[in-house]
Parts: C-alpha cells; sequence; structure tokens
C-alpha cells in the first residue's frame, strides 16, 4: 500500500487516510524524500486527521522523515494530530519535539508560508 | 459481543490485526476514544516486540471484570516461546533500545495500562500481561 | 425460640427508654463541624435513635435493615458526628446490664448477659455499615461533582482559548482537564490556550508534570500554550523545588497573558485615541 503524495506549488501534501502498518510507514519515508528531491519543494503538510494511533516505531518514522526532509531543505508541518493520539504519544514519554505542528491543513500551509516568508 | 480473541503473531500483519482486534473489544467494553488509542497502542507495542524478537508468539485479548467492585477491563497477554529477556531491569528504563527504536516499548505500554506484569525465562520465552480498566 | 433477654427487653420496654432517655441527658450530640445543634434538635435525634433502636427487637431483619438505613442517611445529610450514637449504645449497655443482674438469678444473668452483648454488638455493626455504606456513595456522588466542575475551554478571541483551573490537581483530575483541553482545542479552533492557574492552591512537582505533558500534547495538535495566573509563592515553590518550566511562555496575569496570545496570533488591542492616531483601522 502506498500513501499518495500531492504537489502544490513548492509544498507537498500529504493526507494519511489509511491504517499505518511498518512496511507502509516505511515505504512512505522512501516516496516522499524522492519527492522532494525530483521537485525541489521546500514544504510539506502531513495531516494525520484520519490516523488514530501512533505507536513508538510509527512516531520513530515520523520524526525521521521529519529530520530527513530538513536536511533535504524542506520543512515539515504535521497537522490534525487527534487528542486521544496526542495523549497516548505523551503518555509515552515520546513528544516530537523537534517537529512543528498545526491545527489543519490550512493552518500548517499558512505556517510554512510564514516560516519561508510568503 | 465476542469478549475474547486470540492473534497470531507470525508476520507484521499480525501487529495490525491484533490492534485492530484491541480496539473493536474495547469499544465494545466502552473505553473513550483516548483509552482506547492507549490500549492499541500498547497493544502494537507488544505485538512488534514478538514480531522483532521471536519467531512467533501470540496477542490474548479478554474483557475481564474486577473482584473488589465489579469494574470492567481488557486484559491483554502478550505470549512467546522466543529467546527470554536476560535484562529484565534494562528493558523497563526509557530509552533503552536493541532495535533501533525510541525505547519507549515496554515503559511505555506499563504507563499507557493500569497493570502490568512481566515473567521471563531466558531460552524458554516471556508473557507479559496487561490490564487496562473502566474509569 | 425467642431470645430471653429480647423478651425481656420488650416486657420492660417503657422503663429501659426512659432510664436510656436519662443516660443521655449527659451527652452532646454535635454535628461534624461546627455546626450549631441546639438542645431540642439533640432531644429530637435522641428520641429517634432510641426508638430506631427499640423498634428493631420487633422488626424482621430486613426491615430494620430498611430502618437503620434510612436513619443513617438522615444522620449524614444533616452531619451529625457517628460517634456519638456509639457511644449511647454504650449507655445502653451499663442500663441493661445493671438491671438484668436485679432481674435475673446468677446462673440465667450469664447467659442472658451474652445474649445481650450479641445483639447489641449486632446493632453497632449494622449501624457502621450502614453509616460507611451511605458515606461511600456521598464520596462517589463527590467525586463526579469534582468532575463536572472540572475545567472548561472558554474561547474570548478568535483563535485564543482560556483554561481556568481552579482547585488541587490529583492524577485523574489532570487527565479530564488534559481531554477537555485538546478537545476543546480542536472543537474552537483554537491556536492559543492560556492555562490559568491563578485558583490552584498549591503548585509541586507532580501538578507541575501534569502541566508540562498537557502543553506536550497541546503542542502535538498543533497549537500553543501560555501559562498565566502565576502568584509569587507560586513562582517561589517552582524556583525552590527546581521545576524547569523553561519551555514554558509564563505570564503573571491573564490579562499580560491574553495581550501576549494577540501578538503571537499577529494582533493588538488599541484604543480608539490610538486608532485615530494611526490614521483610522489598521490590520
Amino acid at each position: 500500500m502506498r500513501i499518495p503524495i500531492l504537489k502544490l506549488g513548492r509544498y507537498l501534501l500529504i493526507s494519511v487516510q489509511v491504517e499505518l502498518d511498518d512496511q507502509t510507514a516505511l515505504q512512505f519515508q522512501e516516496d516522499l524524500l524522492n519527492k522532494i528531491h525530483q521537485e525541489g519543494s521546500l514544504g510539506v503538510v502531513i495531516d494525520l486527521t484520519s490516523v488514530d494511533m501512533i505507536d513508538s516505531f510509527i512516531a520513530k518514522v515520523i520524526g525521521d522523515v521529519v529530520e530527513m526532509s530538513n536536511l533535504m531543505g524542506a520543512k515539515v508541518v504535521l497537522t490534525g494530530i487527534q487528542p486521544a493520539v496526542a495523549i497516548t504519544l505523551i503518555d509515552m514519554g515520546v513528544s516530537l519535539q523537534e517537529v512543528q505542528t498545526a491545527l489543519d491543513l490550512e493552518q500548517g500551509l499558512e505556517r510554512l508560508q510564514q516560516e519561508l516568508g510568503g | 459481543m465476542n469478549n475474547q480473541s486470540c492473534i497470531e503473531i507470525g508476520n507484521e500483519w499480525g501487529i495490525v490485526s491484533a490492534r485492530q482486534a484491541g480496539r473493536e473489544l474495547s469499544k465494545n467494553i466502552g473505553f473513550g476514544s483516548v483509552d482506547q488509542a492507549r490500549i492499541t497502542t500498547a497493544i502494537s507495542e507488544l505485538a512488534r516486540n514478538i514480531y522483532l524478537y521471536t519467531e512467533i508468539g501470540q496477542i490474548e485479548l479478554t474483557s475481564v471484570v474486577k473482584d473488589n467492585d465489579g469494574r470492567e477491563g481488557i486484559k491483554v497477554v502478550a505470549r512467546d516461546k522466543g529467546p527470554g529477556i536476560e535484562n529484565l531491569r534494562d528493558v523497563m528504563v526509557d530509552g533503552f533500545t536493541t532495535s533501533g527504536g525510541l525505547g519507549a516499548g515496554l515503559p511505555g505500554v506499563k504507563r499507557l495500562m493500569d497493570e502490568f506484569d512481566i515473567e521471563s525465562m531466558p531460552g524458554e520465552g516471556t508473557t507479559i500481561t496487561t490490564v487496562k480498566w473502566l474509569r | 425460640m425467642k431470645s430471653v433477654v429480647l423478651q425481656h427487653l420488650k416486657d420492660n420496654k417503657s422503663l429501659y427508654i426512659e432510664e436510656w432517655r436519662k443516660s443521655l441527658e449527659q451527652h452532646e450530640f454535635t454535628k461534624q463541624g461546627s455546626t450549631f445543634s441546639s438542645k431540642d434538635m439533640q432531644q429530637e435525634m435522641k428520641d429517634e435513635f432510641i426508638s430506631v433502636v427499640f423498634q428493631s427487637i420487633e422488626l424482621s431483619s430486613e426491615e430494620n435493615r430498611d430502618a437503620v438505613h434510612r436513619f443513617a442517611n438522615r444522620l449524614i445529610y444533616n452531619g451529625w458526628a457517628f460517634s456519638e450514637f456509639i457511644r449511647s449504645l454504650q449507655a445502653l449497655r451499663r442500663v441493661v446490664l445493671h438491671n438484668v443482674s436485679a432481674n435475673f438469678t446468677k446462673e440465667e444473668f450469664v447467659d442472658v448477659s451474652v445474649e445481650f452483648e450479641d445483639w447489641l454488638d449486632e446493632q453497632i455493626t449494622r449501624l457502621a455499615e450502614e453509616f460507611s455504606k451511605i458515606q461511600n456513595e456521598v464520596m462517589t456522588m463527590q467525586k463526579t461533582a469534582m468532575k463536572e466542575l472540572s475545567a472548561p475551554l472558554i474561547p474570548v478571541f478568535d483563535k485564543i482559548s482560556v483554561m481556568p483551573i481552579v482547585g488541587t490537581i490529583d492524577t485523574k483530575r489532570a487527565a479530564q482537564i488534559m481531554e477537555n483541553l485538546l478537545e476543546g482545542i480542536i472543537e474552537h479552533r483554537a491556536q492559543v490556550v492560556l492555562i490559568d492557574i491563578t485558583g490552584v492552591p498549591v503548585v509541586d512537582t507532580m501538578v507541575a508534570h501534569h502541566i508540562i505533558k498537557a502543553s506536550e500534547a497541546v503542542r502535538l495538535v498543533g497549537a500553543e500554550c501560555l501559562l498565566v495566573g502565576i502568584r509569587p509563592e507560586i513562582a517561589q515553590t517552582i524556583v525552590n523545588l527546581g521545576i524547569d518550566l523553561d519551555a514554558f511562555t509564563t505570564k503573571s496575569t491573564l490579562k499580560k497573558g491574553i495581550e501576549a496570545a494577540l501578538e503571537l496570533t499577529n494582533r493588538t488591542i488599541e484604543t480608539s485615541e490610538q486608532m485615530q492616531s494611526n490614521g483610522g483601522l489598521k490590520r
């Protein structure tokens, strides 16, 4: 299973709509990095509204993908993390401190625009 | 209501089916969305440990009732016939990892659930029993 | 076989009631706390207690339990101190044993007094059981009430919400507050939440830990937390305990917090004079 990556100008948009198993998550990591390279994207919004569980492995993959994207010059914003998911992550001691967040896709894009100077 | 199930964890798909079964059962028991996420995540961590460190094992899910006050809850038992854990004390420390993960696995599970018990014999396998009670 | 001592109590009911009443005159029935209780109210309570105890001789065990339950209920809701009722039963013991020794032979006395002690113990146990049962019910009710009173999230401006926390924070309440907070953020589309701890009496490491956890979760769902209402003594304990709140933006008052929150969302509050001197509306 592959997660679709949409291009919007200099940004990439990803809305995760499937239950994330390990293989899908790793495949996504690879696809996203290739796409950033290919398109020369400056910003990425990953929307997690439909994701109802993030365990430590998925959290690690997400944290890694953010760090890797940053290395390639693309800022990543995670959006739509559900309250239940956020509380569970905090309980587990995973706070994804380096990661930027926003409430939803719209505010995520706004945030990117602010950071990249319009 | 099907209040007991047992999922074999032999490959990655087992992880997904175990947590789906866990979400279903915890919903049926009446857990709120936050506790459902906690339980599903704990099951995912336990199932992943079985998948990563042993050939085969299983996750048993049961709905249970507390003796003293009749509260309902869910019991999750992870059982495997793997190599066992030699350094039980180490694996319960945050950040300790042998797999390259975040090292939040077992201590994380302990914080997500209300009761946590681990039994392990090197060479014979490991059984982890956890329970979450309705609030 | 009907108990000898109960028959004796029944036959001499008025005598015993009279004597017991007299012995209770010295007893001061008090209410919990320092709520005033008049002599009349006390007498009423004593009489009711006496009649409940003597009724129990004639009632079935089931009916008796109901009567005791109703009595215990009134006791708790009116705030009477429990210990005095136990002491009254002990007073009854002295009255009865004194009279019994005069009315029975020495041989009978042993059996009769054992029988009586059993009956009295049963009364004490029953009263204590019903009392603690009701007290537990009251406690559960109060806990639920506490939960309902738990911190609401109030939207004050577009994108800005305030959560005032009043009272002590324990682990259970912290979990409840966190859920309210996060769900409220999604509902009101808040970008900044001000957590106002003016009404929190003590901030120890535990409370600070809960607040830090909440703010991390708030960041994950995509909003930001400001901590406001930090009184001088709270600031002192936080520093003395070595609690690290560096990751937090903190303000002493809600007013300053709201100003900071507006700034974070690129807005300011201006007086109409300021607006005029700036040449009309500014966005």
